[in-house]
């Protein structure tokens, strides 16, 4: 990339934009992820934070396993592979549009979950794209659209997505239910994430998450914010207690709100920390960590969203 | 340059009447596409919305089945929003703006409903 390093990651897809740049961003970070680039434009989003276009495709079984990989056999460049389908008539290329487009502002709002990590640029690797692409601009302002619409009583979306919501017993038999509301509350069970239905359903992580804040509303399911049992405390302790002074923190890397999802690293056996009132905490240690519910703006520092200019890119 | 989504989208404006059309999805409120007066087929997360504020409340009320479609007239254009099922994946509507004296609001949802199927092909 050609002259100052971009501030953020909203900044740097622009100037990408602008340069018309084919290539990759690869994104690390909390969940992190990889950012496909075609002429500007973003043509694809990969995070472990939502579902592919590929998973939404396969796991509802839009398109079955066998013909999805006769396509792939007949087509060898994953990045025509779009027009294999459309052409096998496995599905309209109207649809796949949808289906891709979608993934590229699912992931985004998946990675604006996290706090922002550094970036690399490379060359262009093939997958699955939306054809022609989505625009910098256009994805980092639905990015931040999606960060308003679920900061509730729960805090930042962050926080709502790493509760494990449990379904209401007993409230209300026989009331009916959209479809897609009924799957998600067949598929919550208090051990799931939002982005464990997002999977289990190959629905969208952010339409999984407006979905359970309806249900909440509708009392059909319930979550503890922020204490549910078995996920890494969001603020980790400073200072260790005595007795296991010599035992090494749990590993920052690759923790931040994806633990919530299953990237953590701290073992259950530990005992929980405990955080005291006015108790000490370094500052200054690592990147911005998430506090406890609340302390942080909706759409702060956040990769994807726009307006802020803690980035750290480069 | 014209999409997939924008070329079906285009076709719908054949039916009599029809000033805009919109492709957008139910739940997140996305725009996938607009043919026409953009303005005419109204914003898609707005959209979104109101269609699931209607959902509600019409299940609070003890209403059953799948929402089908929101009409809204005014004295001089209708809006018509049509829930698109597809076979997998989560549910879209089409926004249409009408001009109230060039359509007949019967017909031209009618027509719609029976063409919504190819806005995914």
């Amino acid at each position: 990339m050609t002259g100052a390093p971009a501030r953020n990651l909203p900044a740097l897809l622009q100037g990408l934009y602008e340069e018309g740049f084919t290539g990759t961003v690869r994104v690390s970070g909390a969940p992190g992820g990889t950012i496909h680039l075609r002429d500007g434009l973003i043509g694809a989003v990969e995070t472990p934070g939502a579902p592919t276009a590929t998973s939404v495709l396969l796991t509802p079984g839009r398109i079955d396993d066998e013909a999805w990989l006769a396509a792939c056999a007949a087509e060898r460049d994953v990045d025509r592979l779009g027009g294999q389908l459309v052409a096998e008539g496995l599905i309209g290329a109207a649809e796949l549009e949808i289906v891709c487009t979608a993934a590229v502002f699912d992931a985004a709002f998946a990675m604006a979950l996290g706090p922002p990590g550094s970036w690399t640029l490379s060359d262009p690797e093939p997958t699955l794209l939306a054809t022609p692409g989505v625009e910098p601009r256009r994805l980092t302002e639905e990015t931040t659209r999606r960060m308003v619409q679920l900061s509730g009583p729960w805090g930042a979306p962050g926080e709502l997505a790493r509760v494990r919501p449990t379904p209401v017993t007993g409230s209300g038999p026989g009331r009916w239910l959209p479809h897609r509301h009924q799957s998600v509350l067949n598929t919550v069970n208090g051990r799931r994430t939002a982005r464990d239905i997002a999977f289990t359903l190959g629905r969208g992580l952010y339409a999984v998450m407006l979905d359970l804040t309806r249900l909440e509303a509708l009392d059909l399911v319930r979550w503890d914010a922020g204490r549910e049992p078995g996920a890494r405390p969001s603020t980790a302790p400073r200072v260790l207690p005595e007795r296991r002074s010599a035992t090494p923190q749990p590993s920052r890397s690759g923790a931040g709100s994806g633990s919530a999802s299953g990237f953590g690293s701290q073992s259950k056996a530990e005992p929980l920390p405990r955080r005291r009132p006015g108790g000490a905490s370094r500052v200054g240690e690592g990147p911005a960590r998430e506090g406890p519910a609340g302390q942080r703006p909706a759409g702060g520092s956040n990769a994807f969203a726009a307006g802020k200019d803690g980035g750290t890119g480069g | 340059m014209t999409t997939a989504v924008e070329a079906s989208l285009a076709r719908l404006l054949d039916s009599p009447g029809v000033i805009g059309v919109a492709l957008v999805d139910a739940v997140t409120g996305l725009t996938y596409g607009v043919a026409g007066d953009s303005e005419e087929a109204a914003g898609g997360a707005e959209c979104a919305e109101l269609a699931a504020l209607i959902v509600e409340r019409l299940g609070q009320a003890g209403a059953e089945g799948e929402l089908e479609s929101v009409i809204t007239t005014s004295a001089r254009r209708h809006q018509v929003l049509l829930a698109v099922t597809r076979p997998a994946g989560d549910p879209l509507l089409l926004a249409a703006g009408m001009d109230r004296e060039r359509a007949n609001l019967a017909l031209a949802t009618r027509s719609l409903g029976d063409r919504v199927a190819e806005v995914l092909a």
